[in-house]
């Protein structure tokens, strides 16, 4: 019985510990502007994917790959270090790239996009990949009631006025 | 001291000058840029002169048309009805 309760709980762990596989898709949950996200490892190798077919995913690696390899020949020519995240504003849409020693991240979100809000979430999502505190979601405080299931009874009774003296 | 009140010319120079100033900022807006963020979050502007500008707006480019494409895939038009 004890260790069919660890067992569980270990198994909870894991499902909540982030994978490269699943890096590019939590950052797309995260995000309602995000469209689709490509993780690259430290040798620029595709490690992860979403929002585009597989048959795609590669062609979107190396367009992220090629976005920081541009990025470090700008740099040359400012002062300061390294960059670490850019931001691409073009007509359709934003293509933001965040990277570390180990990953690159980049995601191409909508125009609309909060870029101080895309950025973060790059860096909580590589932070969380690289073994860091995993991003919490809120959830209500209280628990939403469980409806009852609608039937046409339930629906008749109902008034749309609330009645005055009834708690 | 009171303000005048404006006139119906005024008025519409005002609205004019809101509709201007609005317009202006959405063409800034929409105007392509690149920003690149050191490990403090310092932010630098890429000047449209500078090394790799071009580049880099080329395959930002072409990412948000790779995905636009993958999007139009996953969702063909639906054909038209018939009457």
């Amino acid at each position: 019985m004890r260790f069919g309760t660890a067992a569980r709980g270990y198994s909870d762990l894991m499902a909540g510990t982030l994978t490269p596989e699943r890096t590019a898709r939590r950052l797309c949950e995260l995000s309602a502007d995000a469209r689709a996200a490509v993780l690259l490892d430290a040798a620029g190798a595709p490690a992860g994917f979403h929002g585009v077919p597989k048959s795609r995913s590669g062609d979107l690696a190396q367009l992220a790959l090629t976005v920081f390899d541009a990025v470090d020949r700008a740099h040359r020519d400012m002062p300061g270090g390294p960059p670490e995240q850019v931001e691409i504003q073009v007509d359709g849409g934003t293509v933001y790239g965040s990277r570390t020693p180990r990953w690159t991240l980049a995601v191409v979100a909508r125009r609309a996009a909060l870029s101080s809000l895309m950025l973060m979430d790059l860096r909580a999502v590589l932070g969380e990949l690289e073994g860091g505190a995993p991003i919490r979601r809120s959830t209500p405080a209280a628990a939403p009631a469980l409806r009852a299931e609608a039937t046409e009874e339930a629906a008749a009774s109902e008034s749309p006025v609330p009645e005055l003296g009834v708690e | 001291m009171r303000e005048r009140r404006k006139g119906p010319i005024g008025r519409a120079a005002g609205l004019a000058e809101g509709v201007a100033a609005t317009m202006r900022r959405m063409q800034r807006e929409r105007e392509p840029r690149v920003l690149v963020y050191d490990e403090t979050g310092y932010a630098r502007l890429v000047q449209p002169d500078g090394r790799g500008y071009e580049r880099l707006l080329e395959t930002a480019e072409r990412m948000v048309e790779l995905v636009d494409e993958s999007d139009a895939e996953a969702k063909p038009r639906r054909p038209r009805r018939e009457a």
